[in-house]
Order: C-alpha cells, then structure tokens, then sequence
C-alpha cells in the first residue's frame, strides 16, 4: 500500500476505507445522489458546500485546497465525518485513481495521510 | 429614537432586541455583538416578513410540495432552481418596502458618507445555530451599491436557498423522514469592509479539540477565500490562557479575492511571491484576534467560529457562530 496524498486532517480521526469519487459540479452530487453510501469523495475547488446533501452517506471528504476554516471542513465536522484539506497528491495523472479503493490513515498530530489499496 | 415594531420590514442595531425569527441566525449575532460593544461594520437588516410574503406570493411551498410528489425528484432540481430564481428575480418589491429601504440607506450614508459599499448577506432561522450550522449553504453578495444593486442581491440572497444543492439537502432530508423547521431568510444590509486580510478565528483548536488553544486561518484581501476553500491560508494556533504562538504555518495563498473595480461584486487576482510566502498577520494582529476571541467566548458563552477582517488596522467581526458539533471532533 503506497501514500498517494496528504493533507490536514480537519475533523475526525477515524481510519476509513472507500470507494474514491470526483464530484466537480452539482450535476455530479445528483449522479450520486442514491448511491453516495461508503464513498469518499474528492473535490478541488470552491463547489464544496455542493456535497451538502449526500455528505451524512459519504465515508470522507478530501479537498486539494483549503483549511480548517473551510464549510466542507465545518460542516464534515459537524456529521463527524474525516475530512482531509489542502490535500497534495504525489501522482501526475490524478484520474487514474478515480474509483478506487483507498483508505485514510493519520500520523503525527494531524496529518492525514491517504493511500491507494491496489489491486 | 425609532420605535420598532413587527410591521417594519427592517430592523436597526441597538434598536430591536436579538430575534431569530425576523433577524435569522448571523443578524441576531450581529446585533448581540453590537448590544455588547463589538466592533462590527454598522448594518440593518431586511427582517424576514419580506420573505415570508415574497414566498409566499410566489407560492413556492406549494411548487416545492409539487416537486417533491414527483418520482424522481432529484432529476429536476437544476430546472426546477432555475424556475424559482427567475420568479424571485422578477418578483416585484411592496411600495413601502422599497421605501423604507431608501430611508434607511439613507440613513446609512449620512453617518458613513455616499461613499461606501455594502455586502448583502443572507441569514437563515437555521443558519449559525449550536447544532447545525448550515454554513455556506445560502450566499451573500459584496460590494453592492445602487439601490437597484442592493435590490436585485437581496433577490440572489433568497434565491440561493432554493440552490439546487439546498433543493437536493430538503430532499434528502425528507426522505430519511427529517423535516427541517420552516425556513425563515433575513438578508443583513451591511457597510462592506474592503479588507487588506481577513479569515476565521476558532476559539478551540478544532484540528484536536483541544479548549486550552485558538485556530486562525488568514489571507489576503477579503474572507471569501478562506470559507469556500478556494486557497490554502495560513494556518496559526494560539495559546489561549497566555498570549502565544504554539504554531504558525504559511499556506499556499495562490489567490485573494478583491472589489471589482469595474462594478459590483469581486474579482479574483493573484498573489504576488512577496505576499504569498509570508504570514498575513503580525503579532500585534494575532494579539487582537486573541483578545477578540477571548471576548467573544465570553459574550455567548460557548466556542465561537468568527469570521473577521483588518482594514487600515483595525480588526471588525463579520459573524460569529458557536461551534458545531464539538463532542464529535475527538
């Protein structure tokens, strides 16, 4: 199992495992939206309180900007849900890991550290 | 001094006591922070009886009921949101209304002068409470400056509600037999405060729970920035029973948001490496932010998210909000 990305890890510290899913538009969260449950979803930009409806289903949020101070980071921790912000990914082509099975692990205070379960 | 009663449909600071039902979460923070000597920028706020009767007009209850007895609901929440915004943006305001909004700003700029601008921020009944803070979940417009500006945001203000996300959330909400308490939207009318850095202050470090320490995160230019995750700020954790620095870390800060300087709302540039590889804020700052947070604990009692801005040195809180769900952070 190797680290693909880490980030700062803004609410629970839960270790999770789920599917990893790109939600970049609302059209995507209504894609989603009757099969959210175990996934953890990905996003990159300002759309974040999109995720609002389906975010009591999900496993995790992962965000490649922001901060504690973020809604996502606010209202993950309000559903008690792992949220990893201004995550860095060490691989080029970041689709590849687009339905993949990953988990969220923490080391330090409160670096979150996510990695690719291969197949 | 102006006697206030329920059928204004404004409401000034100082004049009215803190109401969650006409002033919605923000605004009754606002006017708590004002009663208890916190500087904030001075505003009035559109009470929520403009709403209800704008609502229901439009009869958008009833649409709303409509929407959801369909049998795929969740399919026609993009066009079904563009339906309502376009209702509620030609939605046309009562006479008086408008009057009093005239008056008021009016009376705005004979205290601050015709110079300035004003955000138009919206403040659900839901929004900024204990358990549920809805945050970001309705928006606010910046840097508004004509009547018909002000106008047509509050309109935007009320709208956003009815997003298609805010749409999918009643749905899901619905579905798991969850019915939100009727939804009341005030809009605050605020003096816009063109920051040269701003952010969020939590009174606990919510990275680990831990009550004896603050957390700030800060940018350039205006707060935007921080609460949407559109950057990566600066990260800085305080000691809370003595002023000190436990941890400072420069974020990546690739962009701030400004005035547009072309018109209404905001633009987004970029920062410059002089800018972006420093801190925001300086000790003196960080002593201002600590006293705040020190203060404002003590106002409400509880740990507050406080979103806050420094113009030309002096530091205004924008909101304050307790924070969510603190037994789950752990």
């Amino acid at each position: 199992m190797k680290v693909i990305g880490e980030g700062l890890s803004c609410s629970s510290k839960k270790e999770i495992l789920g599917e990893l899913v790109y939600v970049k538009t609302v059209e995507d969260v209504i894609e989603l939206f009757d099969c959210a449950h175990g996934k953890i979803c990905l996003v990159d930009d300002a759309g974040i309180t999109t995720l609002g409806p389906i975010l009591s289903e999900l496993t995790g949020t992962i965000c490649t900007t922001g901060g504690a101070g973020s809604h996502l980071a606010i209202i993950s921790r309000e559903f008690g849900l792992p949220c990893i912000m201004g995550t860095k990914f060490h691989v080029e082509d970041m689709s590849i890991l687009i339905g993949k099975q990953v988990q969220i692990k923490y080391d330090g205070d409160n670096n979150g550290l996510i990695y690719l379960i291969e197949d | 001094m102006r006697k206030l009663t329920h059928n204004s449909y404004f409401s000034f600071l100082g004049e009215y006591p803190p109401n969650i039902k006409l002033l919605g979460g923000k605004g009754m923070n606002l006017f708590k922070l004002y009663d208890n000597g916190i500087r904030i920028p001075p505003c009035f706020i559109l009470n929520s009886r403009a709403y209800i009767e704008a609502i229901d007009r439009l009869h958008i209850s009833e649409k709303l009921e409509s929407l959801f007895s369909r049998s795929s609901p969740h399919k026609d929440v993009v066009n079904f949101a563009n339906c309502i915004k376009t209702e509620i943006n030609n939605y046309k305001f009562p006479k008086e209304c408008v009057t009093e909004l005239k008056q008021a700003l009016i009376r705005v700029q004979e205290n601050l002068g015709s110079k300035i601008f004003f955000a138009v921020r919206s403040s659900a009944n839901i929004e900024d409470q204990v358990q549920f803070s809805f945050a970001g979940q309705a928006e606010s417009f910046l840097f508004n400056k004509t009547l018909a500006e002000i106008v047509e945001s509050i309109k935007n203000c009320w709208a956003s509600l009815f997003s298609p996300q805010n749409l999918l959330s009643l749905l899901k909400n619905k579905q798991r037999g969850i019915e939100l308490p009727t939804i009341n939207m005030s809009v605050i009318i605020q003096e816009m405060i063109d920051s040269e850095m701003a952010g969020v202050l939590f009174t606990i470090n919510v990275l680990n729970n831990n009550a004896n320490q603050m957390l700030i995160n800060s940018n350039w230019g205006l707060c935007e920035t921080i609460t949407n995750s559109s950057v990566i700020p600066d990260l800085i954790i305080l000691d809370k029973n003595e002023f000190k620095v436990i941890e400072s870390k420069v974020g990546d800060k690739e962009i701030r948001r400004v005035k547009n300087p072309n018109g209404p709302f905001t633009i987004t540039v970029k920062n410059k490496p002089e800018i972006k590889n420093r801190l925001c804020l300086q000790l003196e700052q960080l002593l201002k932010l600590h006293h705040l947070g020190l203060n404002l604990e003590n106002v409400f009692n509880y740990p507050q998210d406080i979103e806050w801005a420094f113009k030309d040195d002096i530091l205004y809180t924008l909101q304050s909000r307790p924070i969510t769900n603190l037994s789950l952070n752990k």
